[in-house]
């Protein structure tokens, strides 16, 4: 039982050269698995390895971009040390320092890069695909080879970004918001092609998205294991069962959007140029259209994930199940209705922006519902400090601090004083950093026993968490200051402006935080890759948890159950009164003298 | 295949997939007829949504434009829409739908179904041909993707997505009928990819009764 679907995928790391022994039990069949065992394969835990391994590639070329700029922000002009020669003429000059338009390629290309790239294949492609058909007892997903096309669409989409660096005019640098006229009009952006480039990537990893979407929606509806309701899914499902949900419907918007400034870029089009009557302000409604929802896209997954480490950790069932799934539910809802508050400073009527003020706050009610419900679960555990447990604590607190400076902005008159300042990208890093990239690293660590079959490193898994809680901090906190101060977003030298030069200091700072971040990365990349290899065999169950996947061991084959199993009770009855065990698991029965409290 | 193991109502109830995983770990679990009609289904929500952006942006831009074709005072007169020929085109559109829809009774009671078939792909492929014939003619008329500004840009558009969209469905009608007429897939308990290109198709007939409404008659 030496070989696993972790050595396996280890294995094509380390360009696979079919050495290792293939004695598990699953029928792949031939001996030794080809490399075609590697790049098409249906199993779901597969295409989420796939996603996995290839979301830490961009995390850390996105990651290197954001130093990049970082460096430039606190010694502006100064050539970039070691490695400034090898850039590419599009982002340095022969000094290797950056120059300004190489300095908006990092900014658009590290924010494309995160979201669309890391953050959403990591949420969704790694966690979705991995814990959805294992946590509803299913085989696999309703329609595997879809699922792996899509894996393959992303993968394509990625090529496709990364080749606009090396095409005439080099890579886009209208931010990843591409606002219209600048991405739509060559003369004004000097990148058409890199600028189609990233539009076709996006439409390509849209293709991908609603893939995913359609296979985890149909599975999430049709392939429960008997007994297990709706109202019994654990926490992950639902959340990215409702993430498939927003990227049905936003997705397509942005897919149709990118495709017109393709044709005003490429055809001639006028749907963004004033001088054929078109309207410019319409590529930021139908953008903010789909990236509100994008926003939830990028947050329920974690939301759903940090519940169930939360719930686990404490020994306790997540307080207020039902209204955890409700908030969720309306959070997706009114994320369709609140595009607008990204467009308050783009001369919209102001009617429609007092509108849009007012739903945007009414979101903080389900927020702060769920942020009491997470505290609600913690309260009086009996609490096992865990570095999964770290994060997931982490991202409550961080994630909190980003909803608050959430709400400033969304009241109009603030932000019309804070728009395109450091003050929001110190609220975005916290809710997409603090928020979403915690939640994933704390899933991260949760989950690779069953994904590895192996038990991660604590001390490497203590240092990678509070390097990256000090760091993160120490990055993004003085950004709410520099905002306050006056610094613009997307500047590539601040010390230009007499009135910014005061802030230098609280530059360097942050530099000297993005520095130690990236530096925590390595902790990371060094622990799952190590551990994946050498790491302690890990028992089925390690965490003593309730839902349906822990009650399958290592290596799962492809099929998962060997029997379905069948569902009892909802998913975190943890610490039940009168049993000799503090947990019980989905798929057994509670003795007839204890009776469950929910569902 | 094991045909007991569809059951249409388990769309909503947790399906049956054990035995799959007992006796070939390297199958996938069959997926059912409902589970598949579902996937399409909410495939189709997103074009709805992709249809729902291009449409949304018509009308925004039209609405801007105020005159529609608009008036860019420089003295060239923009054709108007060809209400006739198209109307004539959307009627051949929407036919092919229920021609489709008889190969798919067809099948149901025991028959080919192939003819049927094969007519809805020809009709589907003569709208394109008529769209084809009416794109070169408003080329001629001084209106394009890059002429006549908004009016062009919008009409070459929406019509140039769904016309792909068309072009897809054709494809996939004559891939049934190669399917049908060569291995005789579809019977009438097991008809899956038939009844799926069929909702793509009922769905894109839909788009152009939308898309002729609004583009043409308004």
């Amino acid at each position: 039982m030496s070989a696993s679907i972790t050595h396996d995928s280890i294995a094509t790391v380390e360009t696979h050269s079919g050495s290792h022994h293939n004695d598990h039990g699953h029928g792949h069949g031939q001996g030794k698995p080809g490399i075609m065992h590697y790049l098409w394969n249906t199993d779901h835990k597969m295409i989420a390895l796939q996603f996995l391994w290839s979301a830490t590639f961009f995390l850390i070329f996105g990651g290197a971009m954001a130093l990049a700029m970082r460096w430039q922000l606190a010694f502006p002009g100064h050539p970039i040390p070691v490695i400034g020669h090898l850039l590419p003429h599009s982002v340095v000059n022969d000094e290797g320092a950056i120059i300004p338009s190489g300095y908006n390629v990092l900014v658009t290309m590290h924010g494309t890069i995160l979201v669309f790239f890391v953050a959403m294949p990591l949420l969704i492609g790694v966690f979705g695909n991995f814990l959805i058909p294992l946590k509803i007892g299913a085989g696999d997903m309703a329609f595997p080879a879809l699922n792996e096309l899509s894996y393959w669409l992303f993968a394509l989409s990625g090529i496709i970004m990364l080749s606009s660096f090396w095409v005439p005019g080099g890579a886009p640098g209208t931010g990843w918001t591409a606002y219209a006229p600048l991405s739509s009009v060559a003369a004004y952006n000097q990148t058409p092609m890199g600028q189609s480039l990233w539009c076709a990537a996006l439409f390509i990893n849209g293709l991908s998205s609603i893939t995913g979407a359609v296979n985890y929606i149909t599975t999430v509806i049709t392939m429960r294991a008997p007994g297990m309701t709706m109202f019994r899914m654990p926490l992950p499902v639902w959340a990215i069962f409702l993430t498939a949900i927003l990227l049905i419907l936003a997705i397509p918007v942005l897919s149709a959007a990118a495709a017109l400034i393709i044709f005003d870029l490429n055809f001639g089009t006028t749907f963004y140029r004033p001088s054929g009557y078109g309207q410019p302000l319409l590529w930021q409604h139908l953008f903010w259209f789909f990236g509100h929802p994008e926003v939830y896209i990028l947050i329920l997954p974690a939301f759903g994930l940090t519940s169930e480490i939360l719930s686990v950790f404490s020994r306790k069932p997540v307080f207020g199940y039902k209204a955890m799934v409700w908030a969720m539910i309306s959070i997706g809802f009114l994320g369709f209705i609140v595009w607008g508050h990204h467009m308050y400073v783009s001369g919209m009527n102001l009617t429609l922006s007092a509108a849009f003020s007012v739903s945007t706050m009414v979101i903080a009610v389900p927020s702060a519902i769920k942020t009491f419900n997470w505290m609600g679960t913690i309260w009086r555990g009996s609490i096992h400090y865990t570095v999964p447990m770290a994060f997931a604590v982490s991202f409550v607190s961080m994630f909190v601090i980003g909803g608050l400076s959430g709400i400033f902005m969304a009241s109009t008159p603030v932000d019309l004083f804070v728009h395109h300042t450091y003050f929001i990208v110190a609220h975005f890093h916290y809710v997409l950093f603090g928020g979403s990239m915690f939640a994933i690293f704390g899933a991260v660590y949760f989950w690779f026993p069953k994904m590895s079959g192996r038990m991660f490193n604590n001390t490497l898994g203590w240092i990678h968490f509070w390097m990256t809680f000090v760091f993160f901090n120490l990055t993004f906190f003085p950004m709410h200051n520099l905002g306050l101060g006056g610094m613009m977003r997307r500047i590539a030298d601040p010390t230009v402006y007499d009135c910014l030069k005061q802030l230098q200091p609280l530059n360097v700072v942050c530099t000297i935080g993005a520095m130690g971040l990236g530096l925590a990365t390595i902790p990371f990349v060094v622990n799952i890759v190590w551990s994946m290899l050498n790491g302690p065999k890990a028992p089925a169950n390690p965490w003593n948890s309730t839902t349906l996947e822990w009650t399958v061991s290592h290596p799962i084959p492809h099929g998962n159950f060997a029997v379905t199993p069948t569902v009892y009770h909802g998913p975190y009855e943890y610490s039940v009164p009168g049993l000799a065990r503090d947990f019980l698991p989905q798929n057994e029965k509670a003795p007839a003298h204890i009776t469950l409290e929910a569902h | 295949m094991n045909n007991a193991a569809y059951n249409d109502s388990a769309l909503f109830h947790a399906p049956m997939v054990a035995e799959v995983s007992e006796h070939d770990h390297h199958a996938a679990p069959p997926t059912s007829p409902a589970t598949c009609k579902l996937g399409m289904c909410i495939f189709l929500c997103s074009e709805a949504m992709l249809f729902g952006g291009l449409i949304a942006t018509y009308l925004v831009l039209r609405q801007a434009a105020g005159s529609w074709p608009p008036n860019f005072g420089d003295g060239i007169e923009l054709p108007p829409m060809p209400k006739l020929l198209t109307g004539i085109n959307t009627v051949i559109l929407v036919s092919s739908s229920f021609v489709y829809h008889f190969a798919e009774v067809a099948v149901k009671k025991g028959k080919s179904g192939a003819g049927w078939m094969l007519l809805s792909a020809l009709m589907g492929a003569t709208f394109v041909g008529i769209q084809c014939i009416e794109w070169t003619e408003l080329y001629h008329e001084g209106l394009w993707f890059n002429k006549g500004g908004v009016y062009g840009s919008t009409f070459f558009t929406l019509t140039g997505f769904h016309g792909a969209h068309v072009c897809i469905g054709v494809l996939l009608i004559l891939w049934c009928f190669f399917l049908q007429v060569t291995k005789g897939t579809f019977t009438p308990k097991r008809h899956v990819a038939l009844e799926n290109v069929g909702l793509y198709w009922h769905f894109v007939d839909v788009v152009w009764v939308l898309l002729y409404t609004i583009l043409y008659l308004l």
